[in-house]
């Protein structure tokens, strides 16, 4: 408890943890963590994949028991066991993925988990108060499955405000909306904050929402509180040196923490706001071939269309072109259809309508494997889904899309096999204690390596990676980045599927938004901007 | 550290690894000790209540333990009548190995075993020729049948999606009113009757030189030609199932079908195949106990080789160089329940027996998952006495 608090004398704190240890095995995963929300802050705790933070969150619930400290509500201590012992505390949650029920309504979905009699016509008239005092209008009899995430993310507000908590905790709530619903959520949080006397903590990994949407700071690394000050008198660079334990470098760090990156002589590292207000790069990242260059596109997507199996449309007429040496980015919210191409450029399935070209030649996409013949490599969005079998060796992942390479004309050549992949781990410093470990044994980031040696082994035309530094920490994914600009500057073409605004402003060269299934624009990175990107992204022309 | 040691250095697992490995569900490690440890607590738990059971029988557990070994393994004869029962039990369960390793649980083989028996049966007594031609003819026509009748299911699951597991099981009652409306059909497969009475609801047996022939003579050790087949298929699926270009797709199939399809396997061809393939094994077991041991087609001549040997492929957790010795314990102890007579005790408790002896090799892996769960949760720190909350344990369960 050294950490100069920024307390005020006064009231206790709404809540206040002290000493918080978890560990799992030989893994801390929190270490004497303290942390004090007062009434009417909003508390900002961040801090890199796997610092701690969704334990130490886990751990407040009642999800977790905690091996050592103690949780104090409003200065008296408490047992925290369950998570309904958490919400008779007070103390509410925001899910990062919804834990909402699809099928059912949004009234449903709000009276779930309470004790009790549930009557509907109190419920619903509650929706409709909690969403018109905080500007949360959504219709308390629509099917969840209906909503777009905006609206899902607002039922999920409103079961957690009809509660009624001291203490509401949003764990990365920005990452299914558009900079416009961030913005909107940000304002009900204030209202929630300021005029109710709640205490917020606002659980995030980008340094842009932290500096403009927090009262105080807290930074978790490995573990540890690192770091705790007001956030006025921070800066963003200072907190990703927190973050990281190090000076941050310019490009893909920054990217990586949520920064643009600006030609400002000063090396200022500049966080995109959430309403807008970020800067311009002003210098083109990828100085590769430009999509003018004559010729005929390496990838060519021509009027995809794919329905769900409900009938909803997942792509529409949806058409992309990616050359040789360029780095294309396909940037959108989350569930916009990202997720289906993804799936059909790995060949998982195949489009109602219209065509892929490969080096100018169509692939037929009903035939498994055709893709990666035809020289698509794929880092695929969930890697665990598709991208590897977590039960088999190293060596055997390194080589399964190309058995025909690694066998005779029955058995498989084994010592091929394990040269081929003894060559690959040394060539992508793959971190594992042999190749004959079974895949699961790894940490993500180098699972992930294994996908992208696997795919690149194969000399592809075209590199497709869907979100390909999900869930990586700083220095794994400062490596994706070097990889896969490495594979575009030796001529491949690089398709990538982002979310993250900051990541495809640093690796492409060209910004293609989608929305809804249809691409909407394509921008030149030159000409982008958080604000067009930002109106292309909720479907309007830019 | 990106050192990996070369093929020289290569550590060979010690076989005893080896063995507790193989044991281990899908993933080989450090947990597969635990897993033998408690297979071992299990098999005893098992054991313990299979003596109780005989007690309550008003048997003696000492006798009924003797009359087993007396029947099975005790003497050459005993031997005998055990590999002749082991053979179509590994059949089955080879059967199995293929179709578990493709992801597709097929749990008809009794029906697919009824099936290949008839069409076995219809090939030996209609096809004239050398008995060599006929006999193979038969088993392969047996192998077909069986793999036609899960190749129902297979069409059904790749075509609408319906459950395996489903299909096969009700496939395996239609395939029985099939043979009952086989041996009752004078026009199909029922015997001409001998004149005097009725005929019965059979076959015709198989002529003499139509059966599967045995090395060795009484009392000596006989080895049936069933057994051989058996073997060999054995050794050479292991061998396939372990290093194949087939059995590394089959083995990604399984573990990972969306895998599987990026890396160019289309689960319908694969997979359809493996269970066509493992009804035609099961299909082959019926081929091989009718030509081998009981002669005639009856209702009854799948006698629960198909569900046994199931049980030999879940025990040997799909592993077809495990399903040997189970297959032959197995056997074992369906020829020692044959002797149970002379004990006074009921010989359908040897099935309760082999039913407690299959969940002792089935429950350890869920049990060790379930342990390391617990570990994981409640790993607590070294300075601070864990919290002794009775109630904690299952409601973290539930989080999980």
């Amino acid at each position: 408890m050294s950490h100069d608090r920024a307390r005020t004398d006064g009231p206790a704190p709404a809540l206040e943890l002290r000493g918080i240890s978890k560990r799992y095995g030989p893994v801390v995963a929190c270490d004497a963590v303290d942390l004090t929300v007062q009434r009417g802050e909003v508390h900002g705790l961040l801090g890199e994949n796997g610092a701690g933070k969704s334990t130490l969150m886990k751990v407040l619930l009642g999800l977790v028991h905690a091996d050592a400290g103690e949780i104090l509500r409003d200065g008296a201590r408490v047992e925290v066991h369950t998570p309904l012992q958490a919400a008779e505390l007070g103390l509410g949650m925001v899910h990062q993925h919804f834990s909402l029920i699809e099928p059912l309504t949004v009234w449903e979905n709000v009276a779930l988990g309470e004790p009790g009699r549930v009557d509907r016509n109190t419920i619903c008239a509650d929706v409709e108060a909690v969403g018109a005092r905080y500007g949360l209008a959504v219709d308390p009899t629509a099917t969840v499955e209906r909503l777009s995430a905006g609206e899902r993310q607002r039922v999920e507000l409103i079961k957690a405000l009809r509660r009624d908590p001291k203490v509401l905790v949003l764990d990365e709530p920005t990452s299914v909306l558009t900079i416009a619903e961030s913005a909107a959520l940000f304002e009900v949080l204030r209202t929630a904050v300021a005029a109710e006397g709640r205490g917020v903590i606002l659980i995030s990994h980008k340094l842009a929402e932290i500096t403009a949407a927090t009262d105080v700071v807290s930074v978790l690394r490995r573990g540890r509180l690192a770091f705790h000050c007001r956030t006025a008198d921070t800066s963003a660079p200072e907190l990703a040196r927190q973050m990281v334990g190090r000076d941050v470098s310019l490009r893909a760090e920054g990217a990586a923490l949520g920064l643009v990156v600006t030609d400002d002589p000063a090396k200022h590292l500049t966080p995109v706001l959430a309403g807008g207000l970020g800067a311009v790069p002003a210098e083109p990242p990828a100085p590769e071939a430009s999509a003018d260059v004559p010729g005929t596109a390496a990838l060519a997507l021509h009027g995809l269309c794919v329905a769900g199996p409900d009938g909803r449309t997942l792509l529409d007429h949806l058409d992309l072109e990616v050359a040789t040496g360029e780095i294309v980015a396909l940037y959108g919210v989350e569930g916009n259809g990202q997720a289906t191409l993804g799936d059909l450029l790995s060949g998982l399935m195949a489009p109602d309508a219209g065509e892929v070209r490969v080096d100018g030649r169509p692939v037929s996409l009903d035939r498994p494997g055709a893709l990666h013949h035809a020289g698509v490599g794929v880092i695929p969005e969930d890697r665990h889904r598709s991208g590897v079998v977590l039960d088999m060796s190293v060596a055997d992942n390194l080589v399964m899309t190309d058995l025909r390479r690694f066998s005779g004309r029955l058995l498989m050549r084994r010592a091929q096999i394990r040269a081929q992949a003894e060559e690959l781990v040394e060539r992508f410093a793959i971190r594992t204690p042999s190749v004959d470990a079974p895949l699961r044994t790894l940490s993500g980031g180098n699972q992930q390596r294994v996908v992208l040696a696997r795919e690149l082994s194969a000399n592809p035309v075209v590199l497709v990676a869907a979100q390909p530094t999900h869930g990586l920490d700083v220095g794994a994914i400062e490596d994706m980045y070097a990889r896969l600009r490495e594979a575009a500057a030796s001529g491949v073409a690089v398709l990538l599927i982002s979310t993250e605004l900051e990541e495809v402003m640093a690796l492409a060269s060209r910004i293609a938004v989608i929305s809804s299934g249809r691409i909407t624009g394509v921008l030149d990175v030159a000409d982008a901007s958080p604000q067009r990107l930002g109106m292309l992204v909720g479907g309007e022309a830019a | 550290m990106t050192t990996v040691s070369g093929p020289a250095g290569t550590p060979r697992r010690p076989l005893a690894g080896y063995i507790v490995g193989s044991v281990g569900l899908r993933r080989p490690s450090a947990d597969a000790w635990r897993t033998a440890g408690i297979t071992v607590l299990c098999v005893a738990v098992a054991v313990g209540l299979a003596a109780l059971l005989v007690t309550f029988a008003d048997g003696s557990p000492v006798e009924v333990v003797d009359a087993l070994f007396t029947g099975s393994v005790a003497d050459t004869a005993g031997w005998s009548q055990t590999l002749v029962n082991a053979a179509p039990l590994l059949l089955v369960a080879l059967g199995a190995c293929i179709a578990n390793r493709a992801g597709v649980f097929n749990i008809g083989q009794e029906g697919q075993l009824l099936i290949g028996a008839m069409v076995g049966c219809f090939v030996a007594l209609r096809l004239q020729g050398p008995g060599w031609i006929v006999i193979t003819v038969a088993l392969v026509a047996a192998a077909f049948g069986g793999g036609a009748w899960s190749g129902i299911s297979a069409a059904m699951y790749y075509t609408r999606g319906t459950n395996v597991v489903v299909t096969t099981l009700l496939l395996t009652f239609i395939a029985a009113q099939v043979v009952q409306f086989a041996v009752n059909s004078p026009s199909l497969l029922q015997e001409e009757g001998m004149g005097s009475g009725p005929a019965r609801p059979q076959s015709d047996a198989v002529p003499d030189y139509l059966r599967l022939a045995s090395f060795g003579q009484y009392p000596d050790l006989t080895i049936g030609v069933g057994v051989i087949v058996a073997v060999v298929a054995t050794v050479v699926l292991a061998v396939l199932l372990a290093r194949s270009r087939w059995g590394f797709r089959l083995t990604m199939l399984g573990l990972n079908p969306m895998a599987a399809r990026h890396a160019g396997v289309r689960a319908s061809r694969l997979g359809g195949s493996a269970l066509v393939l493992s009804g035609a094994f099961a299909g082959l077991a019926g081929g091989v106990i009718l030509l081998g041991t009981v002669f005639r087609l009856q209702p009854a001549i799948s006698n629960n080789f198909g569900w046994d040997g199931l049980l030999v492929a879940l025990v040997a957790r799909s592993r077809p160089g495990l399903a040997l010795p189970v297959a032959v314990l197995f056997g074992a102890l369906r020829s020692g329940s044959s002797y149970l007579a002379a004990t006074g005790v009921p010989d359908y408790l040897v099935d309760v027996v082999q039913a407690l002896l299959v969940l002792a090799f089935v429950v350890p892996p869920v049990l060790s998952t379930l342990w390391a769960r617990r570990l994981r949760n409640r790993a607590p720190v070294a300075d601070t006495p864990a919290r002794p909350t009775a109630a904690a344990p299952a409601k973290e369960e539930v989080q999980v």
